[in-house]
């Protein structure tokens, strides 16, 4: 087993993995930047160094201060959370050259499925339903036949593009031409790379992912799924849960059957997660996420495992030591995301100084979080304060203990996204089941009271 | 007695102004009262989050004030003296390298900046330094 970790995050996930840790008796060694000084992860570690000033680029991104820090403090595996370094397949290579244990998966399969088209053709080669599409379309002609041949609607998509820029979803023939342009040029402008490629436009599309662990001897399972269709407008996900929803037996077996598959294809080391697109019963790989996610505890909760401490004990050369039919889901668990923005401006994130912290608890709630009264919110990092997590032997009373939990929470000095949790969790859809990545934007276009 | 109160008094006052002139961004902060009594904080104006004051020293009676210098180090690593070591009260002519950081193999010198004297040496040779970390204080007037 690993004897001390060097935890290379901050926030909540640094505080989970530093329980973790303690409660497999693992030294740690937490690092932040200057403004995270009074933080209650730097506290709870067994040693802690600052690696650099508020920036990311300049402390949390800083390699060359990370890997110092593990090799003076006598660390023997890093933990990079998620986010920051965790898909960053240079810097899993840096700690194996520095005699690290990278607690994740094997560089090179970081950066293969880290690099979109190499991902969709190993998902495809291991008979993993990737989304109809094209290679690099030359201009607007050879765009036209391309969406010809797949049908309208289709998605045009920029390789470079992220955030939303040089994407357009265009839905009928004459549109397509002054799409390509404009999209190409957004690219170009971005990007500094105007390659375009195109998509068959998933209508309404539920975002379903997939929980797997690998250990080294080519043991595979999966921990079922999270439904994690609850999404800002920025796609970024506000509400996830597991089981998903209003899924048929049959959608839910083929995509855990998938993942599993193609996660033995690849040989895949540690715990990671197939996200996939369903609209109907067509069912579309996304991508993999090759780390720990931010909602895994919806996934621990229902399966009663605790993925942090399987990672560690993965990474430390030990095999799972169970198979599929040894895990055993039962109840549902609901996570919503507290974070620091306000909801009523397209979730503008809020900085600012927290007071009259109060969190939920009682039967059934976690709270994972890194803030209390006082702790100031700087204005470099992610704005997720905390997640609570309501489990219960059903959906309906997950969904109750959820509501009662939201109520006992109080936050102030910032916005937080307290409120529209709540209007979420009273929405008939939701509460139906059959929601799709397009129902948060809905019920904000609505105006949420 | 009265006057060792009155000072503990004060050194409390010092102390939460010094907090609030952490917290307050504030490239420079100086307050006095009458012509002999002054008190002064001062950071590096290039650091944009707030840090600890470069030094701070309270002049009650009259006093002229000092401000030292604090050099820092500025990477994660192990840092050692150079030879000559250096210790409080050594002068320093021009500017020399007082010590290195060492970190991955590679030993980054730390240099003086200039002449002055050192007031203090704030780590143990050979021990692990973080960034940020105050090394040296050096008075250079």
């Amino acid at each position: 087993m690993l004897k001390k970790v060097l935890i290379a995050n901050r926030g909540e996930i640094a505080l989970r993995i530093n329980r973790a840790c303690r409660e497999l008796g693992i030294a740690t060694v937490a690092i932040f930047s200057e403004p995270d000084r009074p933080s209650m992860w730097v506290k709870q570690a067994d040693q802690a160094f600052c690696v650099g000033p508020g920036p990311v680029a300049r402390s949390y991104l800083n390699i060359p201060n990370i890997i110092s820090t593990a090799l003076i403090t006598g660390a023997d595996a890093v933990h990079p959370g998620y986010g920051f370094l965790a898909e960053n397949a240079r810097f899993a290579e840096i700690c194996a050259d520095h005699g690290l244990t990278f607690i994740g998966p094997q560089p090179r399969v970081i950066a293969a499925m880290g690099d979109k088209a190499t991902a969709k053709r190993v998902m495809k080669e291991a008979g993993v339903p990737i989304t109809p599409g094209t290679d690099i379309l030359e201009n607007a002609e050879a765009a036209a036949a391309a969406a010809k041949k797949l049908g309208y609607p289709v998605l045009l998509k920029a390789t470079a593009g992220g955030g939303g820029k040089g994407m357009r979803e265009v839905r009928a023939p004459e549109a397509l031409e002054a799409a390509f342009v404009t999209a190409q040029a957004e690219a170009e402008a971005n990007f500094k790379d105007g390659r375009m490629y195109m998509e068959k436009l998933i209508e309404r599309p539920r975002h379903i992912e997939v929980q797997i662990l690998g250990d080294s001897f080519g043991n595979v399972v999966h921990l079922g799924e999270r439904d994690c269709s609850v999404q800002k407008p920025s796609h970024q996900k506000l509400i996830e849960e597991s089981p998903a929803p209003a899924l048929s037996d049959r959608i839910r077996k083929s995509l855990h059957t998938m993942a599993v598959r193609a996660c033995q294809a690849v040989g895949y080391v540690n715990a990671g997660t197939l996200e996939f697109l369903v609209s109907g019963n067509d069912v579309y790989f996304m991508e993999m996420n090759t780390r720990i996610q931010v909602e895994h505890p919806v996934t621990e909760m229902v399966y009663g495992i605790d993925l942090i401490k399987e990672q560690i004990r993965i990474a430390s050369g030990e095999s799972l030591g169970y198979a599929q039919n040894d895990l055993k889901p039962a109840g549902h668990a609901i996570e919503c995301r507290i974070n620091a923005e306000n909801a009523e401006n397209n979730f503008a994130p809020a900085a600012g100084t927290l007071t009259g912290v109060v969190f939920p608890g009682g039967p059934g709630i976690r709270v994972d979080t890194y803030v209390s009264t006082g702790t100031a919110i700087p204005p470099f990092y992610d704005s997720m304060l905390a997640k609570i997590v309501a489990f219960a032997a059903t959906r309906d009373a997950a969904i109750a203990r959820m509501e009662r939990a939201l109520r006992e929470t109080s936050i102030e000095g910032v916005n937080t996204t307290v409120g529209v949790c709540l209007e979420i969790l009273a929405d008939k859809r939701f509460r139906a089941g059959s929601y799709a990545i397009d129902f948060l934007p809905q019920l904000m276009r609505a105006g949420v009271s | 007695m009265r006057a060792l109160a009155s000072l503990e008094g004060l050194e409390g006052r010092v102390r939460a102004l010094a907090a609030a002139f952490v917290q307050s961004g504030l490239v420079r902060l100086r307050l006095s009262r009458g012509a002999d009594d002054a008190i002064e904080f001062r950071r590096r104006a290039s650091s944009a989050a707030p840090r600890v004051p470069e030094a701070a020293v309270f002049s009650a009676n009259g006093a002229p004030e000092r401000l030292y210098d604090v050099i820092h180090a500025d990477l994660v690593g192990i840092a050692r003296f150079s030879r000559p070591a250096p210790a409080a009260g050594l002068a320093l002519e021009s500017d020399r390298e007082l010590a290195s950081v060492e970190a991955l193999g590679i030993r980054t010198p730390v240099r003086s900046l200039g002449p002055g004297r050192i007031v203090s040496v704030l780590f143990d040779d050979g021990a692990p330094v973080e960034y940020g970390q105050p090394l040296f204080e050096i008075d250079r007037e």
